[in-house]
């Protein structure tokens, strides 16, 4: 049996719809497990459904339907307690550290508040704060400081020991790299990948940069306008990709090396942004270069393809492998 | 070089602070030809984007100030140009598509509207501004060009909001663009395509590119010719090729370093520079990346080096040659 520390399974979320507004399926049908101790990465580009799949996972807003399962209990996102049930087990770092830490509190006092707002560590506060600041690399002479008297690196390194405060299991990672400097960036993925180690957390890794996803995580889905649209294994997904999209995403990755980067061929895919989801059929179908007419009548549904790997895609379930 | 469109000689941008000046780009020279792509690589707190906004006079002073230095457009210095000749400069012969594309529309104003009145305020008829907004529109790929130039900024999303700002720039036919990070908030397979299409348009136009970014993924598949800057000036300058087969400053040889490549192994750790920018109003004498550098030596506490020519096209501030690290 597998450890699971998170199951969701057929999230949706509709935002609107009320008194003739447009209705948008932000989230359709997600259903994902994540392994206990292991990282899931999610890739896909803006409006996607990504950040949405995060603040659902983290109880800031309920889902329209959709169950979720934490360490086999379901929480019922729609209660007011459960926001801070949840807190207990699950944690949300965000990609732009400086808007998510208060710019009149200390480094001290904004991990203080977490403890005191969850009753933990009565006694031995200010032993807690040294311990997590130690733990995400950071000196304690840096209790003292104010956001702004930081860098980006060591106000993401805050924002991620304000999390492990309260001693989660699950971590949410929206781009947690996104922000930073180029030369800052190996050193948080180092730290994570460390603190994952020690305190055998489980991550879900959100990220639009696929080096970084495939670098980090053990599993991957990959989302198109609000559905996953290709699942598997972190060497299936980027070694043999399935879906169309996941192939044109691959095929686009600035590569840092220019000889390999000019003898590549343009994927020959129509890359027009899309922002409105299809009627009916394939939602990749009006970018997708290998569109037939049953991919517009109908939408694929999430099949099994080969051990683990799954894809939504009717062209890529009947190819031979 | 004589054959430079846009000549960037001698920069010094400073800060004013209570005891005088701080300077903060310190001595930048950078040119680029008609047709040319330079990719201007560095990281926050580096100086790119105050060297690109000195260009068009955009500094906001006070406490910015360009100290020295000349910028010159086709020979003429725009450091003293009047304001009228400035206006038909900025936006028209150089244009520049700045990072944070949401705060540079009027929300209250539909897109559309807003490129006829860069075009129209470069002199084009009403009409013909019309015409050009959707032939620019179509050309940055928006799927429904016609849409997008009815809809408010709020109507549409970051990486829509991002191509009209590429179109608003392309619109009045620059012979420069400067473009600060514009495609960072991009989703891979959108940065690639506008990428493309800057490229295809210059080899029409003869335009000339200044593209800055700290993601040298995108400088491989994009540039020419690499400027890359730390602590206010560049430390290297070379081709995209030598810079990636043969970087010679330190720093971009650990820049490249610290990116996952696709030979990595999962979950190893990634190569770290260790250590953080350096404040660039508190340098002292010195290499400023001397600090973070595994090759560092006495010298490189004594004196700041100058470029030097380390073969194949490529320049760089440090005192060692490659061969010795």
């Amino acid at each position: 049996m597998v450890d699971l520390a998170l199951s969701a399974s057929h999230l949706t979320k509709v935002y609107g719809g009320q008194r003739g507004e447009t209705r948008v399926n932000a989230l359709n049908d997600v259903s994902l497990d994540l392994e206990r101790g292991t990282t899931f990465g999610i890739v896909g580009e803006s409006g996607c459904g990504k950040s949405t799949l995060a603040r659902l996972l983290v109880g800031l807003e309920a889902p329209t339907s959709g169950e979720l399962r934490i360490d086999g209990e379901t929480i019922v996102t729609s209660e007011r307690s459960a926001s801070r049930q949840l807190a207990r087990k699950i944690q949300l770092v965000f990609q732009d550290p400086f808007s998510s830490l208060d710019p009149r509190m200390t480094v001290e006092k904004a991990l203080l508040e977490v403890l005191k707002v969850h009753a933990l560590h009565a006694d031995t506060r200010a032993e807690r704060v040294a311990e997590l600041l130690s733990m995400v690399g950071l000196t304690p002479r840096f209790a003292a400081r104010y956001p702004h008297e930081l860098s980006g690196g060591q106000a993401q390194r805050v924002a991620i020991a304000r999390a492990l405060a309260i001693e989660p299991e699950i971590l949410v990672l929206d781009e947690p790299t996104s922000a930073l400097d180029v030369s800052v960036r190996a050193e948080i993925i180092n730290l994570l990948v460390r603190i994952q180690d020690e305190l055998k957390l489980t991550y879900l890794f959100i990220s639009h940069d696929l080096s970084m996803v495939r670098h980090i995580s053990e599993d991957i889905a990959v989302m198109y306008l609000g559905k996953v649209v290709e699942k598997g294994r972190y060497d299936q997904v980027f070694v043999t990709p399935l879906h169309p999209y996941t192939q044109a995403l691959e095929d686009a990755i600035p590569l840092p090396d220019p000889e390999h980067e000019r003898s590549r061929q343009s994927a020959g895919v129509s890359m027009h942004v899309q922002v409105e989801q299809v009627a009916q059929g394939c939602p990749y179908a009006p970018r997708c270069a290998l569109v037939q007419q049953r991919c517009r009548d109908a939408a694929p549904v999430l099949s099994e393809k080969s051990d683990g790997h799954l894809v939504s895609c009717f062209v890529a379930m009947d190819a031979t492998p | 070089m004589s054959d430079a469109l846009l000549e960037i000689r001698d920069l010094h941008i400073g800060i004013a602070r209570r005891h005088g000046d701080d300077e903060i780009v310190r001595g930048v020279n950078i040119s680029v030809a008609p047709g040319e792509k330079l990719g201007i690589v560095g990281e926050s707190g580096s100086g790119k984007t105050l060297t690109m906004l000195a260009v068009l006079r955009l500094l906001a002073s006070p406490p910015l100030s360009v100290l020295r230095g000349e910028i010159l457009l086709d020979g003429e210095d725009l450091a003293h140009v009047d304001d009228k000749r400035l206006r038909e400069v900025r936006g028209g012969e150089i244009a520049m598509v700045y990072q944070d594309p949401m705060s540079s529309l009027n929300p209250l104003v539909r897109v559309g509207r807003q490129i006829e009145e860069t075009l129209r305020s470069h002199g084009a008829a009403s009409e013909s501004a019309q015409a050009r907004t959707r032939e620019v529109l179509r050309q940055v790929g928006l799927a429904d060009p016609e849409r997008v130039r009815l809809s408010y900024p709020h109507q549409l999303s970051g990486g829509m909001i991002q191509r009209v700002m590429i179109a608003m720039a392309l619109a009045t036919s620059p012979r420069v663009l400067i473009a600060d990070e514009p495609t960072t908030a991009l989703d891979v397979t959108i940065q690639r395509q506008i990428l493309e299409l800057v490229t295809s348009l210059q080899a029409t136009t003869g335009m000339a590119v200044l593209w800055v970014t700290h993601d040298l993924g995108v400088v491989a598949s994009l540039v020419d010719n690499v400027a890359v800057m730390y602590a206010g000036r560049v430390v290297e300058k070379a081709t995209t090729s030598q810079l990636f087969r043969r970087p010679t400053h330190p720093y971009t040889k650990a820049l490249l370093q610290s990116l996952p490549g696709l030979g990595s192994a999962h979950r190893s750790p990634l190569h770290q520079i260790g250590g953080t920018p350096p404040d660039p109003t508190r340098l002292g004498a010195g290499c400023p990346f001397r600090v973070r550098c595994p090759y560092a030596e006495e010298k490189c506490a004594q004196a700041e080096p100058e470029l030097i020519d380390r073969g194949e096209g490529s320049l760089a501030a440090c005192w060692k040659d490659p061969s010795q690290w």
